[in-house]
């Protein structure tokens, strides 16, 4: 593989892992989210002032990304959570912004210099680059699936589902809303600040502006075009919104563009997703063996 | 008479200057149908919810088991065993049928952050809901998405939702509307079996046919206000809840 190649395929598995996070949110606990690049930033930055200023190792540091992403979840979930569906989104992008500008603006996270000189991952005692480090983001990647794929047989993931079809009627089989909410919320943060981490190592320089608002459309528009709720969906939404802008190159200006008639035509004709319910994988082969099922 | 499972105590909600429900009394004793009845807009709704604590009351207490709901979240009075249908019903529409019920099985695990990791698709799990869903008539509908039944099987759905939080109080809201005949004394059956089993029902109703003969006990609401209570022989004779629904002597006679 060439390394053009190797970059594009650890950019999307980066993006999955997010997206994935994300997809625990809204997929599962159906709580619109828009502000996820945020908590992608918080894991980022987490992880870029522990090893700079801390010298802690990339797996020294670790658990305390996770944990921090986790109670930034947790503290900006309990506020938000109180609200619902569009005002949810709006809360959401409101804390994108604040977080963004935190990064900005306050001299300790580097301002508007953001963090440089951020190690690189030491595995056995060799530096992670390249090959190796697309394969310790596809090893993050199955680990994130896999927990993604408990999660959905787990009775948490089930009460989750329960209060996304229907708050009250969840509510009054013994779901407490808050507590679901907030633990899906956590879960999807913890993934989130996990993909900020290995992005942080992996291109050695952060700044605030990685983690703006239109990355979080973007997550958002790779869940979506993936299905939402399908363990899959923001896996195969992160390798077509990763590899689009890369074979459509001559027409990156145009990017946006594209991104919003694909929108426009997965909600006309795809509203779950590509992978979601109703797929037209799906349809389509019924079409073509109309007895198989 | 011992002490009464559910207590409504001088129960009040109003909404701005609307008093839907103006300091209402009754009791539920434990094994006890006890009927809610009263035109459109007479509060009954309003009054579920209060028990429930979907609201709170403006004034006045609900008391389960001798203790005030006060406070409580609506998961909370789940807890306590109280299970509820909705007049109109709110199913998980895009989970199975059996999956809806499964929901309501894990009341006692969503409490304990260690308990709700485990899979929820276990064999017993869903034997468990297969004889629920057997018992509602519902069973081999169990892999259908519950969004896709009609409304008498989705009433019915409710019921067995209802019954696997509700092991000591179920509280039906009109869940014989919507109904064709031979379901309505299906549904009979089983809320008598439901009874006989020791569980209180309170259930709201607009077929007075079906609430005659199936309450053990009759509350008529109207605006809000308790008009009469008893046994559903003298409910029939009471002149205030013939002239709330049929309006005053003398007037046209309501269809």
């Amino acid at each position: 593989m060439s390394s053009y190649v190797i970059t594009i395929g650890t950019v999307i598995a980066l993006y999955a892992i997010a997206a994935c996070g994300l997809n625990v949110i809204i997929g599962y606990a159906g709580q619109v989210s828009l502000g996820h690049a945020a908590f992608v930033g918080i894991g980022a930055y987490a992880a870029a002032l522990l090893a700079t200023k801390a010298a802690l190792s990339f797996w020294a540091a670790l658990p305390i990304v996770l944990a921090i992403s986790a109670i930034f979840g947790l503290l900006l979930g309990l506020p938000s959570l109180r609200v619902r569906d569009d005002f949810l989104a709006i809360t959401t992008i409101g804390i994108n912004f604040i977080v963004e500008a935190v990064f900005n603006y306050v001299p300790f996270f580097g301002g508007a210099l953001g963090i440089g000189g951020i190690p690189p991952i030491m595995l056995f005692g060799a530096k992670l680059k390249g090959l190796g480090f697309f394969y310790l983001c596809l090893f993050f990647l199955f680990i994130v699936l896999a927990v993604c794929w408990w999660f959905t047989r787990s009775w948490a993931g089930l009460a989750c589902f329960a209060l996304r079809e229907e708050e009250s009627a969840a509510s009054s089989v013994g779901i407490s809303p808050v507590r679901f909410k907030l633990l899906a919320f956590v879960v999807g943060t913890c993934m989130a600040g996990l993909s900020g981490a290995l992005n942080a190592h992996y291109i050695t320089f952060i700044s605030a502006t990685d983690f703006s608002f239109p990355f979080s459309i973007l997550l958002m528009c790779m869940v979506v075009i993936g299905g939402m709720g399908a363990l899959w969906g923001p896996v195969l939404g992160a390798l077509i919104l990763g590899a689009l802008p890369e074979i459509f190159r001559p027409l990156v200006d145009y990017r946006i563009l594209f991104y919003t008639v694909g929108l426009l035509l997965m909600i006309r004709f795809q509203p779950g997703g590509l992978l979601g319910e109703n797929m037209i994988v799906r349809r389509i082969f019924a079409r073509v063996f109309p007895g198989a099922k | 008479m011992g002490q009464p499972l559910l207590e409504v105590a001088d129960l009040s909600k109003y909404f701005g200057g609307l008093k839907a429900l103006d300091c209402v009394n009754f009791r539920v004793m434990p094994g006890q149908i006890l009927g809610l009845i009263g035109p459109n807009g007479a509060g009954k709704t309003v009054c579920f919810n209060l028990i429930s604590s979907v609201y709170r009351p403006t004034s006045g207490r609900v008391l389960f088991e001798g203790r005030s709901t006060e406070g409580s979240a609506p998961y909370e009075i789940a807890k306590k065993g109280v299970g509820r249908t909705f007049q109109i019903v709110k199913p998980f529409a895009s989970l199975s049928v059996l999956e809806n019920v499964l929901v309501a099985q894990g009341i006692a695990r969503y409490d304990a952050f260690l308990k709700i990791w485990s899979a929820w698709r276990s064999k017993s799990e869903v034997n468990r809901g297969m004889r629920i869903l057997e018992r509602v008539g519902l069973a081999e509908l169990a892999h259908r998405k519950a969004g896709l039944l009609p409304l008498g099987n989705l009433r019915r759905l409710e019921i067995a939702r209802a019954l696997r939080v509700g092991h000591k109080l179920l509280l039906l809201d009109e869940s014989f509307s919507g109904l064709r005949h031979e379901e309505i004394s299906r549904l009979e059956g089983l809320i008598r079996s439901i009874r006989d089993e020791g569980i209180a029902v309170l259930l709201i109703e607009h077929n007075m046919r079906v609430a005659m003969g199936l309450c053990d006990r009759l509350v008529v609401l109207d605006h809000g206000r308790k008009i009469a209570e008893g046994p559903p022989e003298e409910i029939q004779q009471n002149e205030k809840v013939i002239e709330a629904y049929l309006g005053r002597k003398g007037g046209k006679d309501a269809a």
